[in-house]
């Protein structure tokens, strides 16, 4: 017995003396703040157990688009978990640092959860907003971020213009005419998700905010439920916020077994209760059924169905002189 | 408002008549009819009343729904351009941290990169001398006005731990003839990696580390030129040097290899001409630096150090030849008083050793120096050779007049030169003697003893006005005499020199930043 506890506190010891400290940069879109601080802890606690080794998440939060560029400028990122997979493509076409196929690499075209985009308004809804053609009224004050820098906004954006396609029969100039009468209701333009929550909720700006679906619940979370009310829109889009290790970035810190293995662990049901309890739409049916009272049931439509895909939204869309460039004028 | 209180004051005014009427007990018929109508008037006139308000009533929420929305409607563009400013402060930040910074002032210009890796400032240098010679016996000295030095002086840091500088001259930084051209050229031209205070590397082309004097900088000398010592202590030279501070300066070293110059020369060309190298070193203590003895904080003593070993067919060396326009002694005036025989050459070893020590302490400062050059020469075909040991000394010092600090760079006055405001400077008086000996065995196989001094004695004394940081004025007066010498019929350097006292009076105006 006696040799036995000591061969066992000698494994230990040199268990101990061999555990490495590994770090990681998780590059993230804006409002993911919760949802990773919570992720994080869980994975270090998982990787521990496993290898032995201790893991430190950095995280690093901003608008999709804004991130991306400060991966291309060389902010070493060991994975992205970013808003849209354009911005990801980014990263692989501009800075070379993961492969083209990065998105067939992990399930569900590498988004282990997904989200939508609904509206936050003033306690009792004073304006009645129930649809997005309120938000064109003359009256109504739209809060949203700048779809040059967020994804989010990128896909509020898209989901207001999916909306007018799909009333007006697909008529481009009508859906046009009518994303330029929302914009017009738009009085500022944060450069992320998290800064017109701020807008909204905290300096106490416009009739309703165009939110993540997550954002919205954590809104009504940190600032009470008495002073806004989510509505959620009978229409909206399936936002696919995509993840990606990125290889040349783990390849030279020599994270990449880690970062792959911290991506894995999002699709497991640990990560995806994290994922729901954090007001994202998880992957796994199982786990999206028992937290189905967190989201209202409505119908999302697809950037691939509406749009053509992001490539061809974003350059109709979102590049220089696009449709964004010609219909908003600070 | 003023409507109802009319109405009022009427109803009220109509009440006391009709008391009046109702109380006169003798009225008769006539009067009874005249009430009746007064009672009809004011039952009109309050029915009107009541109308009014009542209209007054229903107009009220309609005027307050309107403020109201009004009120919001400012209060959300109060809020609006509130927040605007707010984003506009957060997006000024952030790009204020990816901006490279800027900055002017005494120092010079400076421009950095936001994370600091690239920073670089340009300094200046501009020295404009006049020198006059008086008593110079009918020989006439080199009166000029002189552009004495003319410098950008651009430094820098690298990746926060690589120094650079580079500096080219463009004055008429080589002594001799007033026809002597001025051709730029790079004084310094190094890289300096700093891992730590004691142990920096240095490479480049800078000041070896062996004479006191010289390693003082340019700027903050006490005198026009440096004494008779730095005729003996090499000049800036190319190579490789290995220094640093230690305990925060109270222990200073520096060994370098170099490519090896003569006394009192500079390496002109950037490349060597032998194969042989030259070792430099110092070592300066100020023991009592870190301690709070104030009297004693800037006493500073070392020895510095050179050896080498010269070809023989190296002529560059040493100061060889005649004629006033190759390298020579050199008086305070920067006339030629010693040359070696044409065709000597340097051969063999070279040494060097300069003890050396200076004091500041409020306005005081000393400087002492002492060197010795010893060096083997050989005439040409190496029939002759010898091994010759120069000598040289120098004692100077300086006191502030206006009180402040003198330090080894410099004095920096407390009130700067203004003097619509009372502000005069700061001013300082300097002396300095200093002497040059010749060894013997070097006349007259390798020097002529009708054309060269076998010892020079020089005494200055002088006066600095420090009008700000940047901007100096000096003047001062020098007097040198010379042991043997050149006859006085000579007409060229080294001989008519040395055949007379140099008398010289110098003015300097000086900016630098």
């Amino acid at each position: 017995m006696k040799i036995f506890l000591k061969i066992l506190l000698a494994s230990s010891l040199a268990i101990s003396a061999s555990a490495k400290e590994i770090k990681l940069l998780n590059v993230s879109y804006d409002p993911t703040r919760e949802l990773y601080t919570e992720y994080n802890a869980a994975f270090a606690k998982y990787w521990k157990a496993k290898s032995g080794d201790d893991v430190s998440i950095s995280q690093s939060h901003g608008g999709s688009g804004k991130q991306a560029q400060s991966v291309i400028a060389g902010l070493e990122a060991d994975v992205v978990t970013l808003a849209l997979s354009y911005d990801i493509d980014a990263i692989s076409q501009q800075a070379k640092l993961l492969p083209a196929n990065w998105q067939s690499r992990l399930p569900n075209d590498s988004t282990p959860y997904t989200s939508t985009i609904v509206f936050l308004v003033r306690k009792g809804n004073p304006k009645g907003i129930k649809d997005w053609d309120d938000l064109v009224k003359k009256d109504v004050s739209v809060v949203v971020p700048n779809p040059k820098s967020s994804g989010g906004a990128r896909w509020a954006y898209l989901a207001a213009y999916a909306y007018a396609l799909e009333t007006y029969g697909h008529d481009d100039a009508k859906a046009k005419d009518f994303i330029t009468k929302l914009y017009k209701n738009v009085p500022i333009l944060d450069s992320g998700a998290r800064g017109s929550t701020i807008t909204f909720a905290q300096r106490g700006i416009g009739d309703v905010l165009l939110a993540w679906e997550n954002e919205a619940h954590l809104a009504l979370k940190e600032f009470g439920d008495d002073k806004f009310e989510i509505v959620t829109p009978p229409l909206s889009i399936l936002a696919e916020p995509p993840v990606a290790v990125v290889d040349k970035n783990a390849k030279r810190h020599g994270t990449t077994e880690v970062a792959t293995a911290y991506l894995n662990y999002l699709y497991s049901d640990e990560g995806q209760e994290i994922a729901a309890k954090n007001f994202y739409r998880p992957r796994n049916q199982d786990i999206a059924a028992k937290y189905a009272a967190n989201f209202t049931q409505l119908k999302l439509v697809t950037v691939d169905q509406e749009f053509g895909g992001w490539t061809k939204a974003q350059a109709t869309h979102f590049a220089d002189g696009g449709v964004f460039d010609q219909i908003y004028q600070p | 408002m003023k409507i109802n209180q009319l109405l009022i004051a009427t109803f009220v005014g109509a009440q006391f008549t009709v008391t009046a009427l109702a109380g006169d007990a003798t009225t008769n018929s006539t009067e009874a009819a005249e009430i009746e109508v007064l009672k009809q008037e004011i039952q009109k006139l309050d029915q009107k009343v009541s109308e009014i308000e009542t209209q007054h009533q229903a107009q009220q929420p309609v005027a307050d729904s309107a403020d109201k929305q009004q009120i919001q409607d400012l209060d959300q563009k109060v809020r609006i351009l509130s927040r605007e400013r707010e984003l506009d402060q957060d997006a000024a930040a952030t790009a204020a941290k990816s901006a490279p910074k800027i900055t002017l002032g005494s120092g010079g210009f400076g421009f950095s990169s936001s994370d600091s890796n690239f920073v670089a400032t340009i300094h200046g240098l501009i020295q404009v001398d006049s020198r006059t010679f008086s008593q110079d016996n009918h020989i006439q000295g080199n009166d000029s006005i002189l552009l004495r030095r003319a410098r950008p002086i651009i430094t820098g840091t690298v990746y926060h731990d690589f120094d650079f500088n580079f500096t080219p001259e463009f004055g008429n930084g080589t002594p001799g003839a007033a026809s002597a051209a001025t051709t730029p050229s790079i004084y310094d031209a190094y890289i300096n990696y700093h891992y730590s205070p004691w142990f920096q590397i240095e490479a480049g082309k800078f000041k070896p580390p062996v004479g006191l004097e010289y390693l003082q900088s340019d700027t903050y000398t006490l005198f026009n030129e440096r004494s008779l010592v730095t005729d003996l202590i090499p000049g800036r030279d190319v190579g490789f040097e290995l220094h640093g501070d230690i305990v925060g300066g109270v222990v200073s070293y520096a060994v370098g290899i170099f490519n090896g110059v003569g006394d009192g020369q500079k390496n002109t060309s950037n490349i060597g001409f032998q194969n042989d190298r030259e070792f430099d070193g110092r070592l300066f203590l100020q023991p009592f630096k870190a301690t709070s003895i104030a009297a004693l904080q800037n006493f500073g003593f070392g020895v510095g150090g050179s050896w080498g070993s010269s070809s023989i067919t190296n002529t560059l060396d040493l100061p060889n030849t005649t004629g006033g326009s190759n390298p020579g002694f050199y008086t305070d005036g920067q006339q030629q008083f010693f040359a070696y025989r044409s065709g000597i050459v340097a051969a063999n070893s070279h040494w060097r050793l300069s003890p050396q020590a200076y004091y500041y302490y409020g306005p005081l400062s000393l400087l002492a120096e002492y060197a010795i050059s010893d060096q083997q020469v050989s005439t040409n075909g190496l029939t002759h050779s010898a091994d010759l040991q120069n000598t040289a000394w120098e004692i100077s010092g300086g006191w502030v007049l206006t009180g402040e600090d003198a330090t080894f760079n410099g004095v920096t006055p407390r009130h700067v030169f203004d003097p619509r405001n009372g502000g005069w400077g700061a001013l300082q008086v300097v002396a300095r003697y200093a002497e040059l000996n010749v060894d013997k065995a070097a006349f007259p196989l390798f020097a002529d003893p009708t054309a060269s001094a076998s010892g020079a004695q020089a005494w200055s004394l002088g006066l600095n006005w420090y009008l700000n940081k940047n901007i100096r004025v000096n003047a001062s007066y020098s007097h040198t005499t010379f042991t043997g010498g050149g006859a006085a019929s000579a007409t060229t350097a080294p001989a008519s020199v040395s055949s007379h006292p140099e008398d010289v009076f110098f003015t300097r105006v000086q900016l630098s930043f």
